[in-house]
């Protein structure tokens, strides 16, 4: 003799897919910010008439003790030209934003040749400053 | 006769409360993280060799110390060097006689460097980086 089995049928609840797809947005958007060089101790210079800088797809930082980091990765400015044209490759004109995070101690000996760095990899150079607050006139 | 409205009670379910609050939580964080950059953006063509010294001297040129900015020769404050290269680079039509020379001293803190490429930038200069190793790079 056969017996029947009962057919299991899990649902899920439909209340819950705009929560799911709410924390999973959340998550890809934290996995998205790859470049996170939040770690990097740094103070940004400060300067008057600045712009909102768009997407980078590199980001070299010079932090408080002059070291050179890319992608929050540290990284001898030597090797910093060899390593942004790989992630520059493909990118075309006007889309190759490098941000420059330059602690504002920092002097000529350092930034200039991270910035001639930047420069030969064909980078478009963004510094990333503080904007200004101008006190106003008497 | 006034009628009296049934009062209607509505609870949350607090079993939820605690996922609202922790959702609530990542929302902020997420939002403090991604905050806008502010900045300068200059445009990089790829570095360059040095070119004739006789063609360089035709370039405005400029020195940047702790203390002072140099052009061609005389040592400004800011807001002089500002009135005297915008005179300077009014006179110029052709593009590459708008190349301005910037040659920092090592100790030239990152402020004052980028003041002066700021100042460069609005007159209308094409910024050209001189390096000690002899390398010449062109900001426009």
């Amino acid at each position: 003799m056969k017996l029947p089995r009962k057919k299991l049928t899990a649902s899920v609840p439909a209340f819950a897919m705009g929560d799911i797809g709410f924390l999973l947005l959340i998550f890809f958007v934290i996995l998205a910010r790859a470049q996170d060089d939040s770690h990097i101790q740094w103070q940004p210079a400060k300067l008057a008439d600045i712009k909102m800088a768009a997407a980078p797809l590199a980001s070299v930082a010079i932090d408080s003790g002059y070291k050179t980091y890319l992608d929050g990765k540290k990284i001898s400015p030597d090797e910093l030209s060899a390593a942004l044209t790989k992630v520059l490759v493909g990118a075309p004109s006007g889309q190759r934003n490098v941000f420059l995070k330059v602690h504002k101690e920092a002097q000529a000996s350092h930034f200039e040749p991270v910035i001639a760095a930047i420069s030969q990899a064909g980078g478009d150079l963004v510094h990333i400053l503080e904007p200004e607050e101008i006190s106003p006139k008497r | 006769m006034k009628l009296k409205r049934g009062k209607m009670l509505i609870d949350p379910p607090a079993s939820a409360s605690s996922d609202i609050a922790f959702i609530l939580i990542i929302f902020f964080l997420v939002c403090a993280a991604v905050q806008p950059e502010t900045g300068l953006s200059q445009v990089l063509p790829k570095t360059e060799e040095e070119k004739e010294q006789q063609e360089q001297s035709k370039n405005i040129e400029v020195s940047i110390t702790p203390t002072s900015i140099v052009l061609d020769g005389s040592p400004l404050q800011l807001p002089e060097f500002t009135q005297r290269l915008n005179a300077a680079l009014q006179k110029k039509t052709r593009e590459t006689d708008r190349v301005v020379v910037v040659k920092s001293a090592p100790n030239t803190p990152y402020p004052i460097w980028i003041r002066v490429s700021q100042v460069i930038e609005q007159a209308g200069g094409i910024l050209t980086l001189e390096l000690e190793s002899k390398r010449t790079i062109t900001v426009e």
